[in-house]
């Protein structure tokens, strides 16, 4: 905690600002304490857990498949790409084989998950940095795939979709229609982002050459996911680790050489078209067979030992890590969450900064104040 | 007797002028309030207020009696005194330019010979009241927004001033109704550089997007008005509207003719009304803008005034002083 | 990056290296470290390009056990967990002066587990509220604590490297 009585005595022109927990650009609960001079922040300290639910202690007190729910409420954001970490988890620590079409389900529904945060970073980005209009537009798309989803998995935000060894529900020829439906109408409403939004003279002026860093300082502050690929890094855990069937796609990861909130921008922004590569790939192989793993012990019991998954979360590197002493229930789960590294970052990334471009750099984490909580 | 007389249609015309000014600021509140919501929801594919009225046109009216019956809530650090005294004197003396401004050839309350600097006399007490406000609220992001609002409008008066004082050598007065009845052609077609000018300091005069700085949400939750609820935030609200309609008006009066346009019966009244539709064109424009760009950032914002707007005013003004000479 | 140089260095470094099969367990090496090689492991570590994921406490019966889990930027997977113990009186060392990410980290292990980094430049509870230093939640009871056997992966024949890297990957993928 910052010294209050110092600043006043020795430092007296510089003060406090107290930006949240309820401020409109901490996007949650986040409270971040800046040491401003005049416009200027000299020094940031991000204060956490303000949201913390003990998801680490709820896990160790129920039988592991039963945590599948609490996963969702970590990152609301990337609810199915969280339940496939962990179900990818447990399947690899008691050796249950995944149905391929249960895996290409997975994968469809995890990008379909991945755009809709994405276009909600995109939407609630711009509206961090004034721009009142496009959430309005991006949350227009989002929707249509929140329908999609909610057909399927019978909720909007907080899926529990996937079981241990595949799916809870197959997909049907109407989900396949409207997400090949939904692929041509965002590809038809790129004109309109590119020409209004990405563009726009006053956003690049905000967002280029603000919050520079390095591959140097992603990897001492273990920053992953759009913003290490801003940097020029090609590292996305879908071809570094390639999990599930992503090897079986064709696609490409996008870079940006800048290192600033402009590329970590761009990357995501492109990241939307590469998902859709993926879901448009997989709707075309999508093989026919079972939806789950037919003999999934209805108790699991998983063998003693340490476990790890990590999947490509929309915000970066996901890890799970089991430690089980040989019951149904895990003796230990930790939970890396991307956002939590990624914040961590800030107070280094914005130091000096006008306190407009702190809001921008905030926004340029995409954080989901949840999952570094937990 | 005789001076009773000579009194009374003086006396009229000043009551006549108080209650029109009145009703312009309830009325331009109320349909500006509409129309910018109503504007902002088209703008992004959503019909905006619906649910009152047809079309949502009361909705303004259910707000404003919504807003009245609202606590206004003073924080208990404030310094009491300034808080209440801000709203106040951030609205009153935005109606008084209303006073010279040329609705029509007869619809002027004073037509004074300098009509231009009471103008900027007095729309320049609005921010002290923002400063008075940010300061008496004694909240720091009020206090980031109160000097936001000074620094800015200070800056922006200057390029203003100047791109009207091209006009005004042009013409030879301050009186608007002079410039009005100087102009056979509009101006903007001969002062385009002035009108560029003066439509930028508009919006930074008038603490719009993009240059909404002093009350920027994602920034200063909502700067010099953070702490203000009930009438004490609509009153800012109030003076905001109020003070675009001023600024659309002059660029009416300087740039686009005033009152001309298609003659209509009894032009001398009527031609009020080609005068509101070219002011409510630009306040148009001004929701336009608003909803469609992103902020910009504050040094951004000193950086165009000072090195770009000032130098190009002056430049213009030079050009025309010398044209005007030759 | 080269995986042999590498494994050298961690065995210059005292500490005992063991190849884990991934399909099975997620990760690629098992490296034991003493506390005192544990500074020393965490710079070869950033030297080699490796970046911290995370860092967690278990607690077990003779001590705490603490896992740096690393992975590499480069295009070669390479998922590595550093572990050590500490004893309730005990610290480590801090390796927040070489991954500033560490710095968190092992705030949430000090907030969780009461593990006392030491050198930390400011060891304050994180998530936890400021009252709350001495709750350390994550503590096992002692009803059910394991030993650290127990929760250790159960190789059919000794403990031979080998066996475990012919061990037929089970998973999904």
């Amino acid at each position: 905690m910052m010294n209050v009585d110092v600043l006043q005595d020795e430092r007296h022109h510089r003060f406090v600002l107290n930006m949240g927990p309820q401020h409109p650009s901490t996007h949650g609960v986040l409270r971040v304490l800046l040491e401003m001079e005049g416009e200027y922040a000299l020094e940031l300290q991000p204060v956490l857990g303000y949201g913390h639910r003990c998801h680490e202690k709820i896990a160790e007190y129920k039988p592991a498949k039963n945590f599948m729910p609490n996963t969702a409420r970590m990152d609301y954001l990337g609810a199915l790409i969280y339940n496939h970490g962990y179900a990818m988890l447990l399947e690899r620590a008691c050796g249950i084989e995944v149905p391929r079409r249960a895996e290409y389900i997975r994968v469809i529904v995890d990008e379909l998950n991945r755009i809709q945060s994405h276009l909600l970073w995109l939407g609630a980005y711009l509206l961090d940095l004034g721009a009142f209009t496009p959430i309005m537009y991006s949350f227009d798309d989002r929707e249509e795939i929140l329908d999609i989803l909610e057909d399927i998995t019978g909720s909007r935000l907080t899926y529990c979709y996937m079981r241990v060894g595949g799916v809870c529900k197959d997909i049907d020829d109407k989900f396949v229609s409207r997400t090949r439906a939904f692929i041509d109408r965002l590809r038809s409403r790129y004109s309109i982002y590119e020409e209004l939004v990405n563009g726009n003279v006053i956003l690049q002026k905000r967002l280029i050459d603000v919050g520079d860093y390095t591959p140097e300082i992603c990897a001492r502050y273990g920053v992953t996911g759009p913003l290490l690929r801003g940097t020029g890094v090609e590292y996305d855990l879908r071809k570094a680790e390639s999990y599930s069937v992503y090897s079986e796609f064709d696609f490409e990861i996008p870079t940006e050489q800048r290192g600033d909130s402009w590329a970590s921008y761009n990357v995501r922004y492109r990241e939307i078209e590469q998902s859709l590569r993926i879901i448009e790939q997989a709707l075309d192989k999508l093989p026919e067979g079972d939806f789950i793993a037919p003999k999934v012990p209805k108790k699991l019991k998983i063998p003693a030992g340490d476990y790890n998954s990590s999947v490509e979360a929309p915000r970066g590197e996901l890890s799970y890590y089991l430690v089980s002493d040989g019951s149904d229930m895990p003796y230990r789960l930790k939970i890396r969450t991307p956002s939590y590294c990624n914040l961590s970052v800030l107070p280094e990334m914005c130091k000096g900064m006008m306190i407009a471009d702190v809001v921008a750099c905030m926004g340029a984490l995409d954080l989901v104040i949840p999952e570094i909580d937990r | 007797m005789e001076t009773l007389n000579s009194i009374t249609p003086e006396l009229i015309r000043i009551v006549m002028a108080v209650v029109g000014g009145v009703v312009i600021v309830f009325g331009n509140a109320l349909v500006m309030g509409y129309l910018e919501r109503k504007l902002a929801g088209h703008f992004q594919r959503r019909p905006g207020p619906m649910e009152v009225g047809f079309h949502g046109i009361l909705q303004l009216l259910i707000d404003g009696v919504k807003l009245m019956g609202k606590q206004l809530v003073v924080p208990a650090q404030a310094d009491k005194k300034l808080f209440m005294l801000a709203p106040m004197l951030s609205f009153v003396p935005v109606f008084l330019p209303l006073l010279v401004i040329p609705f029509s050839d007869k619809m002027q309350a004073f037509d004074l010979d300098v009509g231009l600097l009471f103008i900027l006399a007095v729309a320049a007490i609005n921010v002290l009241a923002i400063l008075v406000g940010g300061w008496g609220s004694n909240n720091k992001y009020s206090l980031f927004g109160a000097f936001r609002s000074v620094a800015q409008n200070v800056a922006y008066e200057i390029p203003m001033l100047i791109s009207l004082l091209a006009i005004v050598f042009m013409t030879n007065t301050f009186s608007l109704k002079g410039i009005v009845e100087a102009q056979n052609i509009w101006f903007v077609v001969l002062q385009p550089v002035a009108f560029l000018i003066y439509l930028v300091c508009m919006v930074a005069e008038t603490n719009r997007a993009p240059f909404d700085l002093p009350e920027a949400e994602s920034e200063l939750t909502a700067g010099f008005h953070t702490e203000y609820s009930g009438m004490g935030f609509s009153l800012f609200m109030m003076a905001e509207y109020t003070n675009m309609f001023i600024c659309c008006s002059i660029a009416t009066v300087f740039f686009l003719g005033g009152t001309s346009g298609i003659p209509l019966p009894y032009f001398e009244y009527t031609g009020a009304i080609w005068f509101v539709a070219k002011v409510y064109l630009l306040m148009f424009f001004l929701v336009w803008i608003r909803w469609t760009y992103p902020r910009t950032r504050f040094d951004q914002l000193m950086n165009l005034c000072w090195k770009y707007l000032i130098p190009f005013s002056l430049v213009n003004l030079l050009i025309t002083v010398v044209v005007v000479k030759l | 990056m080269n995986v042999k140089q590498i494994e050298k260095k961690w065995q210059g470094l005292g500490a005992k290296v063991e190849a884990v099969a991934y399909a099975q367990t997620g990760y690629d090496y098992d490296v034991t470290l003493t506390p005192e090689s544990l500074h020393g492991f965490a710079e070869v570590m950033l030297a080699e390009g490796f970046y911290l994921v995370d860092l967690m406490a278990v607690h077990v019966k003779p001590a705490i056990e603490v896992v740096y889990q690393f992975a590499h930027f480069g295009g070669q997977r390479c998922r590595v967990m550093g572990r050590t113990f500490v004893d309730a009186q005990g610290a480590l060392p801090t390796i927040s002066d070489v991954f500033q990410g560490a710095n968190w980290h092992e705030r949430e292990a000090r907030d969780f587990h009461g593990v006392v980094f030491a050198g930390h430049p400011n060891l304050q509870p994180l998530i936890l509220a400021e009252e709350d230093v001495d709750l350390k939640p994550l503590l096992k009871d002692e009803k059910v604590l394991k030993d650290v056997a127990a929760i250790r992966r159960q190789v059919p024949e000794a403990e031979a490297p080998a066996a475990e890297k012919a061990a037929k990957p089970e998973a999904a993928n």
